[in-house]
């Protein structure tokens, strides 16, 4: 099967046969079973054992590692020798939010980067303003940061007070374009 | 000695002072907010009081909460650990006016070295090394650049009051003088309440050196040698060692006494640190005294066998320090991981989170200092300290590789952390030939991005991950609902 997926943003292309239960083990553990992945020209093959539901122990070429994996939504972080990779399956991504990526890619919504507390508005409904016009300051841990208008237009909703606990997706202000 | 000690504070610290109270005998009494009721400090003390709000001015720097927290529980004295209410010399003085001990030194001689310019003057009357610099705030622009002028830019103006990076300005030329001093005061008034700024020498490129102090109630003070804390981001530390490479043994000595010089000036009784900075010709300047513990103390306690929480308990209790300067001998190489909740990709962003997966690393002369577990929802409210992660090894070289090893074996799934980040300046060119000044991190690593040699097997990982038994038996104890083809079928493609 051939997979496209996104290595911290960069694209990564394999060919892959998974197959699995009964393979006779050459590595440590009882192998629950097989891949082969083929990338480019190189080709590896690997056993596998889900240890827990965060560890997989991989055994590839001779060599053993310790994959420790998580999963939320489509991204799983897998953690190797102590480097972290955030890998997506690209084709799956856009199958399952369709949407979804070039919702937050346009920069056009004005939402906090990170989980946050809003403590200060500084604009009201009505108000007019200028692209990179400051509208809220959020903190988190102890670092605070100014969201702006993405660009001119009137604000239209306000959805947020000081104090609230907001997350990432959440649209804080409304801008209506003229 | 105390009975029961109240920790004013959270996180890790909390946890290291419940540690070495717990070896004591001594019961301790943990404080949350809202945000913190679940966390590791509350859930390993004996006794736990609510504060309020997760905001920290409702909480965990609400005097009135912390005091009557002390009172209800019996309580004899207070931990500060470090922030908060670690430095505040009105938190110290309502504890004592309760008849609580606050662990840390009496309330005036916080007050005096926490204003920048009365700790300059104390320490140019003892005869301490200092910046060169003006030791008052001047109003006259004529007088103010004309010092300048003779110091010689580039030129630092500073707050007298607080820290953190706040009410800070490089002043290049004397064309900016006048619109950095108006910042510089305009920020400090809105920081701290105080407009007073000062200025002094910035050097563009030195080291931060700082000397652990202990002294008793009754003027016995000694040295508990360096920590060397220039690799810093944001003005904050992230790896600290102890010895430090730049310091011959005649300097580590000359320091080490003037250090001691400037603790006596002050008056000073518990464990504090003195910051030097210690320029590219090796000479050394008195920066400030923190009196408090410091995060990074213990790479310390590691290479002298100290407790330094015991130290500071025992001497708030008036016991006498029975360690004379002759008995502190280091021995080996001592390092000091901050493990944040940030992302080294995004400019050390906060990366707060749940931690999903956490597995600590083993093994001879390692220490984790740490305030999370597994399931742990990192607050948003706070500092982004998770963990340190410290080391102890013979020589600088083999701390080096164990630091390397330990953080590679640290796994943390949920929230972002600079252990990559770290790996790799630990195994930088720079690092290794202890080319380490403040200007490190911009300097060497401004452009980092991680390492992605190992993407092939990190794909097979994302593959094998819930294929195997270990994610077929998770769905056999799954709850009612059936599971449909699409659920099991996973990152298979047909």
């Amino acid at each position: 099967m051939e997979y496209d997926f996104m290595v911290n943003r960069e694209k990564l292309s394999v060919q892959a046969v998974i197959s699995k239960g009964a393979v006779i083990s050459k590595g440590p553990g009882n192998s629950e079973g097989h891949i082969q992945v083929q990338r480019e020209n190189r080709s590896y093959e690997a056993e596998f054992v889900n240890v827990s539901d965060h560890q997989v122990l991989i055994h590839v070429d001779g060599k053993i590692f310790n994959a420790y994996v998580s999963r939320h939504g489509n991204i799983k972080t897998v953690i190797l020798r102590g480097r972290s990779y955030e890998i997506t399956d690209a084709d799956l991504m856009e199958e399952t939010s369709p949407g979804k990526k070039s919702f937050l890619n346009t920069a056009s919504v004005v939402a906090s980067p990170m989980p946050a507390v809003v403590i200060g508005i500084l604009v009201k409904i009505g108000d007019r303003v200028e692209k990179g016009r400051g509208l809220i300051i959020v903190s988190a841990m102890k670092m605070e940061t100014t969201l702006f208008a993405p660009f001119e237009g009137r604000v239209s909703g306000i959805h947020a007070d000081i104090g609230d606990k907001v997350m990432p997706a959440r649209i804080l202000v409304d801008i209506e374009k003229d | 000695m105390f009975e029961k000690i109240l920790i004013a504070n959270r996180g890790e610290i909390a946890l290291r002072v419940i540690h070495t109270c717990r070896e004591m005998g001594i019961k301790t009494v943990a404080v949350y907010s809202d945000a913190d009721k679940t966390a590791a400090h509350v859930i390993f003390s004996d006794e736990a009081v609510y504060l309020g709000p997760s905001e920290p001015s409702l909480s965990y720097l609400n005097m009135d909460a912390l005091i009557s927290a002390a009172r209800q529980t019996g309580a004899e004295a207070i931990h500060p650990g470090y922030g908060f209410l670690s430095e505040n010399h009105e938190f110290a003085r309502r504890c004592q006016d309760e008849g609580l001990v606050f662990i840390g030194p009496p309330p005036e001689v916080i007050q005096a070295l926490g204003d920048k310019i009365t700790s300059r003057k104390i320490m140019l009357d003892g005869g301490v090394p200092v910046i060169p610099g003006l030791s008052r705030c001047e109003p006259d622009m004529a007088v103010l650049k004309e010092a300048a002028r003779a110091i010689g830019y580039p030129i630092l103006v500073k707050a007298t009051a607080g820290g953190g990076g706040k009410g800070i300005r490089i002043v290049h030329g004397p064309e900016e003088m006048e619109e950095a001093v108006a910042q510089a005061s305009s920020e400090a008034f809105n920081a701290f309440g105080n407009r007073e700024v000062y200025i002094e020498k910035f050097f563009t490129r030195a080291r931060h050196i700082e000397f652990q102090i202990l002294a008793d109630q009754y003027g016995h003070t000694i040295h508990l040698y360096e920590r060397e804390c220039s690799i810093q981001r944001r003005h904050q530390k992230i790896i600290e060692e102890t010895p430090s490479l730049a310091l011959s043994p005649e300097l580590r000595e000359e320091m080490g006494k003037a250090a001691v010089k400037a603790a006596k000036s002050a008056r000073y009784a518990n464990a504090g640190t003195v910051e030097f900075l210690l320029d590219e010709e090796n000479r050394f300047y008195f920066l400030e005294i923190n009196t408090r513990l410091q995060v990074e103390h213990p790479i310390t306690e590691m290479t002298t066998g100290l407790d330094l929480v015991r130290l500071q308990i025992e001497i708030a209790n008036g016991q006498k320090l029975s360690l004379k300067q002759g008995d502190i001998r280091p021995r080996g190489h001592a390092l000091e991981c901050r493990i944040y909740a940030e992302d080294p990709e995004k400019d050390f962003f906060p990366s707060p989170g749940t931690i999903r997966f956490m597995k600590e690393p083993g093994g001879p002369g390692i220490r984790i200092d740490s305030g999370i577990y597994q399931g742990f929802e990192v607050p948003v409210d706070y500092d982004p300290i998770l963990a340190k992660l410290i080391v102890h090894a013979g020589t600088r070289e083999e701390a080096t590789a164990k630091m390397i090893k330990a953080l590679q074996d640290y796994i943390i799934l949920g929230v972002k952390t600079p252990i990559e980040f770290m790996m790799d300046v630990l195994n930088s060119r720079p690092f290794r030939e202890g080319r380490v000044f403040t200007d490190f991190i911009p300097a060497h690593f401004s452009d980092w991005k991680p390492d992605r040699d190992l993407a092939d097997v990190a794909v097979m990982a994302f593959l094998a991950h819930g294929q195997g038994k270990a994610g077929k038996k998770k769905a056999s104890l799954g709850p009612e609902k059936a599971l449909s083809p699409w659920d099991t079928l996973g990152n298979w493609k047909l």
